[in-house]
């Protein structure tokens, strides 16, 4: 080439730096490889007057030219001409549908390759258009960069989205699984959001204890287990609470060619939201538990109220008599019970009796001693025939393991005598004018045990002025020491002999406190009721 | 519970209303495009995506989703969310997406943004 002909070249590129410029900025805007190739197909077209413009792209030398531009079909015959793709070339060719074939290697190792027709005025390529050309060659390279740039900057932006995504939704799920209150809804939650965060496209949690399985929580929920057996891409994770292993396994990652394979980060998200199950699952747990408490403390308050009225507050005053009587339970509802009142006939009925158990079903019990009690008492039935009904009414209102021991005097308060029925109760204790002590035991078993018609023998007793009588439950003799050493009914009737001069009132105070200084700082096991009756 | 992917669309005028049923992951999101081009290259521009039976989604599925946005764009064209589910609707903030795509509670709502 000559000068003024390398001179004239110059001045006419000169006059098409505008319509470079223009050419860049559509190409720069390009949001995919087909818009680009669209763009630059009417960039040449409007420059070089043709409208034959193939575009074709790989990614690598060793994939296929794929078309993103084409506007005819029978370029793929001249495929051949850019399938050396050592250097970027442009060729002008002589025969054959396509005049110019073009490879233009870009920085990232892909490629484009142009075939082009014939020009619209079937003149043949000169060597400025091959310039041109090449300079449009370089403006699409520059393009393609931008749009490899604006691609890593949107995959980056992307990238930390979901990373910003992974934290807020593990803190959200953290939060919204401990309010849950049903655990499937709970696992159901936790197994969504940790299936979606890592990409994975199955997932389970499987409930075991001792190595059966309990459960299984599955998504999709027609999860084939068979199928999930044999996976290959997969990770798992177990957390354990109260015996209860919860296994955790997440399948098949994907990607937007297909699979790919679980990441750091993935097991660490897992463990995440696993050990957020196991809190989760933990506060349930605790949540209900305080639940149950909150309604067993209901049911023991309600059942206590019910006691306290069933047990006298006041005893009745008896003219010539003095009585007192105390009721410790042990828990909130005790077992025991003591009662007093007149009868009809003018007689009084004392009563003490010991529930096996505590508790709300011993208070049930309880109440329905008491009733049936006062109904049956009012009918003047003999103590023998007034024993057997009320047994067979406890043995009808108890499980096997209950049963009620029960004592009841009936004092005629002029002439002293005692009409007595001991089903199974500690004996009671008559301390006589000559200090000799009387142990009342004439009854049966105790009541609910049988329901076998066993009779119940009464005993005719006479309560002389002067003389006391103890009704007690066995919370008085058992009471133990931290080394579990008895307070005895050897002591129990020493002290009920040895303190004959005080009235009821003070011989109980004593006797309880004769009992806690024996037991120290022992919590008491059991229920202590007693009642003393002192005939003046 | 989640199902598998399943899609139901509804034509109406200039806008086609697409029902996803489960899992917008890759098959999901793929369908999404799929659909969503046959209609683009038949000349309907607004387009609708009800996903009230849809409680997870994941990137992949939101890459196509991104896709679908794009082409939008480009045409002037315009996608409508609804029916969200809070996480999911989360999930989109987060990504990004109300940034070139709008939300409507319902399709009936959708409809007045069109």
């Amino acid at each position: 080439m000559t000068t003024s002909y390398q001179n004239e070249i110059v001045t006419k590129l000169s006059l098409q730096v505008s319509s470079f410029q223009e050419g860049f900025k559509i190409l720069a805007n390009a949001t995919s490889l087909q818009e680009i190739g669209r763009n630059f197909n009417h960039i040449l077209r409007g420059s070089l007057l043709i409208t034959d413009i193939n575009i074709f792209f790989k990614l690598s030398a060793e994939d296929s030219w794929q078309e993103i531009y084409i506007n005819n079909k029978n370029c793929k015959d001249c495929l051949d001409y850019i399938s050396d793709l050592k250097r970027q070339q442009i060729v002008l060719h002589n025969n054959g549908s396509m005049k110019i074939s073009v490879i233009h290697p870009t920085i990232d190792g892909s490629y484009f390759g142009l075939l082009i027709g014939d020009k619209l005025d079937k003149m043949e390529y000169n060597e400025e258009e091959k310039i041109v050309l090449q300079m449009f060659l370089q403006l699409l390279d520059n393009a393609y960069q931008s749009y490899i740039s604006l691609k890593k900057e949107k995959q980056l932006i992307f990238s930390l989205n979901h990373r910003l995504l992974q934290l807020n939704t593990l803190i959200d799920t953290g939060i919204e699984i401990s309010k849950l209150e049903n655990r499937n809804v709970l696992l159901e939650t936790a197994l969504e959001r940790a299936v979606a965060l890592t990409n994975a496209s199955k997932g389970l949690i499987e409930i075991s204890r001792n190595k059966k399985v309990l459960g299984i929580i599955r998504l999709p929920n027609n999860l084939n287990l068979e199928e999930l057996s044999y996976a290959q891409n997969k990770i798992e994770t177990k957390v354990e609470f109260k015996g209860f292993q919860y296994f955790v396994k997440l399948i098949d990652k994907e990607s937007r060619n297909g699979f790919t394979k679980f990441d750091d980060t993935d097991e660490i998200l897992l463990n995440a939201f696993a050990r957020q199950v196991l809190a989760a699952v933990e506060n349930e747990h605790l949540h209900k538990e305080a639940l149950e408490n909150e309604t067993i403390k209901k049911e023991l308050s309600v059942a206590s109220s019910i006691q306290k009225k069933i047990i006298p507050e006041k005893l009745p005053i008896i003219d010539n008599y003095d009585l007192s009587g105390i009721n410790i339970p042990s828990k909130e509802v005790g077992g025991d019970y003591y009662d007093c009142f007149k009868l009809t006939d003018g007689r009084y009925a004392f009563i003490i009796a010991d529930v096996a158990g505590k508790g709300v079903p011993a208070a049930l019990l309880v109440s329905t001693l008491n009733a049936s009690l006062k109904a049956y008492l009012d009918m003047n039935l003999p103590l023998s025939e007034l024993a057997i009904k009320i047994n067979k009414i406890i043995y009808n209102a108890s499980p096997p393991d209950k049963f009620i021991t029960f004592f009841i005097a009936l004092l005629n308060p002029s002439s002293g005598e005692l009409d007595v029925i001991n089903a199974g109760h500690n004996p009671s204790l008559i301390l006589r004018n000559d200090g000799s002590l009387e142990k009342i035991e004439a009854g049966g078993v105790a009541f609910g045990m049988f329901d076998m018609g066993l009779p119940f023998d009464g005993q005719k007793l006479k309560l002389n002025p002067g003389e006391r009588m103890l009704l007690f439950t066995d919370g008085i003799p058992e009471a133990m020491t931290m080394d579990e050493v008895e307070y005895s009914d050897e002591k129990l009737e020493k002290f009920f002999i040895k303190h004959n001069k005080e009235t009821a009132q003070e011989f109980i105070e004593k006797l309880i406190l004769d009992v806690k200084n024996f037991t120290l700082d022992t919590p008491q096991s059991d229920d202590i009721t007693a009642l003393c009756v002192i005939r003046k | 519970m989640v199902t598998d992917f399943n899609l139901e669309t509804t034509k109406q005028e200039n806008c086609l209303v697409m029902k996803t049923f489960g899992y917008i992951n890759n098959i999901g999101g793929q369908k999404i495009v799929d659909v969503f081009n046959e209609h683009k290259d038949n000349g309907i521009n607004n387009f609708i995506l009800n996903l009230s039976e849809s409680k997870i989604v994941n990137s992949i599925g939101i890459s196509y989703l991104i896709e679908v946005i794009e082409k939008l764009n480009n045409s002037n064209g315009k996608l409508i969310f609804t029916n969200l589910d809070p996480t999911i609707e989360k999930t989109f903030t987060i990504m990004g997406l109300f940034q070139f795509a709008e939300k409507a509670d319902t399709v009936e709502d959708a409809y007045g943004l069109i």
